[in-house]
């Protein structure tokens, strides 16, 4: 059955830890003595919380815990995975694993590589960000409190007939424990608010969304101005109103912070991830040490800014996380990996995997990526040169193919840039190209980059993220 | 793969739930329970990269009160108190719906096709042959394709509903699924096709999505040279081309209340012709075999088949208990109820507003994929999107991508495109001279339920821009 031990119950030894520690060893060794080169078993327990206020009223609140645990073998190069809500039965799983590893191992023909791993420190600690506030300490009243801010300024205008306002907040507790020795417990707290606003003037109707969050408890949501999120939100989506269809065609195109950070997340970060890469699924298949963008672009993922959404202490195989310079002055320097696909390509294992939750095997993934800065001083710099081009702003969401490196991505508005100043406001635009070849069309960024809005990323998986950079110029974009 | 016992496991936990919802006084109280489990094989460069199994389950309760409701959920059994009384204090602080109660039960009539026993017995090993068969036939198809990716999966999901109005109902579901990422990399070119098929019912050792994935990977070879400017044309969306798109903007635009909010682009036109006057848009929730269908909807309702679009005409709305309630105290509308449209995203998640399988048909002869060409004449086969989840559901508006397209002439094909912009609204391009194909397929969804779509041509309302 498949119901969880709780971390009140008989189950969980007196350690803090929801893993007995013995019996999970033991399992370990087990495997170990059936023929797994490795074995680890993560898990992961989440208290989380999401709120909806629909028009000031609240629609539903949500409490859960969840616990899920995933059991990973290797034997004869190949991995066997095991995932489950039941901690209990989880060393029964160990024989039935090994065995489903051999099996995809017996099938692996002469000319594919069986799986290694690259070598990586065992450590045995506990890391804990700790939130400043708590945010499991944080009551409904409250959370429906800074919900409330957030929809009257989003809501002042006649014109703006909904705003659905959403909070979601969770405590992520990890251990992971692994044949090598590896036995390791962290945890860490995400939190975010949203909101959608809807407007209409006569038949017209648009709609806007605007979200802030990241690493930490309340005070990510306290440190923000949600009365000048939502006027902001308010503001757009009235200019949304009266905003015409974007021109379509290859024009000069700037990208506020927001746009920019989807960009290089779709553009670069997935081509980036080792194994698509091992698959045969990115552009940048063989093209480390070459140069493929800019020399202004530099892009890096790091997981450690603490003010991020994808930031995490440690990743899903037990590695201390770390910056990586994916792009050195439009050099391709480094792939995100993990140890699998670390092993692949002869490279230092950089910490990248993570996996959605306790039920799923860890991947390469994106942490907080961004482009940095420039020489511009600001967007007038950027724009003073462009007799017709576009401006977009916020994110839409982006998706790309790795493979054949074109991606695309939508902004939530735009305005047309005349003569080197914004004129009208714009809808729909969405920008699309190759990666190779967008990379090198960057002409200009701004001084300042840092994070913008946080968001979600799906590879089947879907992990939190932060993307963002500088406000950014590209000399060319297919604009649609 | 599916215990014996689980579906009396998660139907005695509902019960364990309800005593002590009783034990609590609460005055109504619903309880869901879910527990899948499954295996899947994964594929990488060509090969099997990992073979998975395990399983996951758990509970979800609403209590209501005062027409206030609350809702939390829990894996363990031994923390059920607790939750109980995490719903219960957010109850005390949710508004009161006036009108609003848990639907008391009715009898349903069993859907049939939606668990097949044959899955039961497929094991891993059974998975790694048929697994072994796909990578096969591709390579016998092209020996230059290779499955970069996907993969495939057999699951069995019981699920439970007791109420304190005296809904109680169990069953298991199974299903069998199927993804290939086919890619032929050849003379400094790489083109690439996903196709997918799943079904409640146990698929073909080698599905047709496969050889069709090798088919436009073969037929996306070889980009010819098109006119670039951007210009308004004629499109032949195949099925799954079209779908995202489609369930992007239209299950959203059909609930009832977003329909009464002015939320949807169809608001205010209720008995109005809002499609091309032969469509017809129909939710059914009984579809025999259907991915989302089931003899009661999320929320214990008996489901039912029902037409939303007659003959271009807006004639209906997906409505659940709590959103019918809420609109009608709110006064948008004088009367709206249940019509068991309630669906939900697993135990963690109380019941929202959805379709279920949703079909578009149209009174007109359909049409195969020539006639449709012929009567396009000049124009472009869009096959795949990137970027449909960036549609506008409010609007109808869109702006995506696509690499998976071909231009055709004089109701011919004449060769594929390398990569092109795709906008327009969906709304206002379904409103005029649609035609559809003869053969539809099944597929998923960005919203709610699944599309049960043809190929749709649409001659005017949407903008190609090709590179």
């Amino acid at each position: 059955m498949v119901m969880s031990a709780s971390p009140t119950d008989e189950h969980r030894p007196s350690t803090g830890r929801y893993l007995n520690q013995s019996k999970i060893q033991a399992a370990l060794d087990h495997a170990q003595d059936l023929g797994a080169a490795y074995a680890e078993v993560r898990l992961m327990a989440i208290t989380d919380s999401s709120v909806t206020l629909r028009d000031a009223k609240l629609e539903r609140a949500i409490p859960g815990q969840e616990v899920g645990v995933t059991l990973r073998v290797l034997a004869d190069g190949a991995w066997g995975v095991h995932s489950t809500t039941d901690l209990v039965s989880l060393p029964s799983q160990i024989e039935s694993t090994v065995r489903l590893a051999k099996a995809v191992a017996a099938r692996r023909s002469s000319k594919d590589r069986p799986v290694q791993l690259a070598e990586v420190p065992v450590i045995e600690d506990e890391i804990h960000w700790k939130s400043k506030l708590d945010v499991r300490n944080t009551d409904l009243q409250t959370k429906i409190g800074h919900l409330k801010t957030l929809h009257d300024s989003a809501a002042d205008d006649d014109r703006i007939i909904s705003v659905t306002c959403g909070w979601s907040d969770e405590h992520l507790h990890t251990e992971l424990m692994t044949s090598e020795g590896m036995n390791r417990a962290w945890s860490f707290q995400r939190s975010l608010i949203n909101a959608s606003v809807t407007g209409r003037d006569g038949s017209e109707v648009v709609s806007y969304r605007t979200r802030h969050g990241g690493e930490g408890g309340l005070e990510v949501i306290e440190d923000c101005d949600l009365g000048a999120l939502g006027d902001s939100a308010r503001i757009a989506t009235l200019r949304l109103l009266k905003a015409e269809r974007a021109p379509s065609g290859k024009l000069p195109l700037i990208a506020d912070r927001d746009l920019t950070g989807v960009y290089i997340h779709e553009a670069l970060g997935h081509p980036c991830e080792a194994d698509l890469v091992a698959a045969g699924d990115s552009c940048l298949d063989g093209k480390l040490g070459q140069t493929i963008g800019n020399e202004i672009v530099t892009v890096i993922d790091d997981p450690t800014i603490r003010s991020g959404y994808g930031a995490h202490p440690i990743d899903d195989e037990g590695l201390d996380t770390r910056k990586k310079t994916l792009i050195k002055n439009g050099v391709l320097t480094e792939y995100l990996n993990h140890r699998e696909s670390a092993h692949h390509f002869g490279i230092t294992p950089n910490a990248g995997a993570r996996a959605q939750d306790g039920l799923h095997h860890p991947l390469v993934r994106m942490s907080n990526t961004l482009i940095q800065g420039g020489t511009h001083n600001d967007i007038d710099e950027l724009m003073e040169d462009i007799q017709y081009g576009v401006y977009a702003c916020g994110s839409r969401g982006g998706q790309v193919d790795t493979g054949r490196g074109s991606f695309q991505f939508a902004a939530q508005e735009a305005w047309l840039i005349e003569n080197g100043e914004l004129t009208r406001p714009l809808k729909d635009v969405s920008v699309s190209g190759l990666t190779l070849q967008i990379l090198k069309d960057v002409d200009g960024l701004t001084r300042d980059s840092r994070l913008a809005a946080p968001g979600f990323c799906g590879k089947g998986q879907t992990v939190p993220v932060g993307d963002g950079g500088p406000i950014m110029r590209i000399s060319q974009a297919l604009v649609g | 793969m599916l215990p014996d016992d689980a579906v009396d496991r998660i139907a005695e936990g509902c019960r364990e739930i309800g005593k002590l919802c009783k034990n609590h006084g609460i005055q109504q109280w619903e309880v869901v329970a879910s527990q899948s489990y499954g295996h899947s094989i994964d594929i990488e460069a060509g090969k099997i990269s990992l073979a998975a199994g395990g399983g996951e389950g758990g509970y979800g309760i609403r209590v209501v009160e005062d027409g206030r409701f609350g809702y939390a959920y829990l894996v363990d059994l031994a923390s059920a108190d607790y939750a109980i009384q995490q719903a219960r204090d957010i109850a005390k602080v949710s508004p009161s719906v006036a009108g609003f109660t848990l639907p008391s039960e009715q009898e349903a009539e069993q859907v049939h096709g939606l668990f097949d026993k044959t899955i039961l017995d497929i094991g891993p090993e059974d998975l790694l042959e048929q697994a072994d068969s796909i990578l096969s036939e591709v390579a016998s198809l092209d020996e230059r394709a290779v499955v970069t990716g996907g993969g495939l999966g057999v699951g069995a999901s019981a699920g439970a509903i007791l109420s304190s109005e005296g809904i109680e109902s169990s069953g298991v579901t199974t299903s069998h699924g199927i993804g290939v990422q086919v890619s032929i990399e050849a003379d400094d070119e790489l083109t690439s096709s996903y196709e997918g098929e799943s079904s409640r019912q146990r698929l073909q050792h080698v599905p047709d999505c496969v050889s069709v994935a090798v088919d436009w990977a073969q037929k996306t070879r070889g980009p010819i040279e098109v006119n670039t400017e951007a210009h308004d044309t004629p499109v032949l969306m195949t099925s799954k081309g079209f779908s995202p798109l489609f369930s992007m903007v239209v299950p959203s635009a059909i609930r009832g209340d977003r329909l009464v909010r002015n939320e949807s682009f169809w608001s205010g036109k209720q008995g109005e012709i809002v499609l091309a006057n032969d469509l017809t848009l129909i939710d059914d929730g009984r579809l025999e075999g259907g991915k989302s269908a089931s003899a009661r909807d999320g929320e214990g309702v008996p489901t039912r088949r029902q037409t939303l679009v007659d003959q271009g005409r807006l004639v209906g709305s997906l409505w659940s208990t709590r959103d019918a309630a809420q609109q009608v105290a709110e006064g948008r509308i004088e009367h709206a109820q249940t019509n068991g449209c309630a669906v939900r995203g697993g135990h963690q998640s109380p019941p929202s507003t959805g379709c279920s399988d949703l079909q578009m048909t149209s009174s007109l002869k359909s049409s195969s994929q020539d006639a449709l060409l012929e009567r396009m004449g000049e124009g472009y086969i869009v096959h795949s999107v990137m970027g449909a989840h960036t549609a506008n559901p409010t609007s109808g508006d869109f702006s995506v991508t696509t690499s998976t397209l071909l231009r055709v002439e004089d109701g011919e094909i004449i060769g594929p495109v390398k990569q092109a912009g795709l906008s327009g609204n969906l709304a206002k391009a379904l409103s005029n001279d649609v035609h559809l194909g003869d053969e539809v397929r099944v597929q998923g969804s960005y919203s709610s339920g699944n599309m049960h779509l043809p190929d749709v041509l649409l001659m005017q309302g949407l903008r190609i821009n090709p590179v």
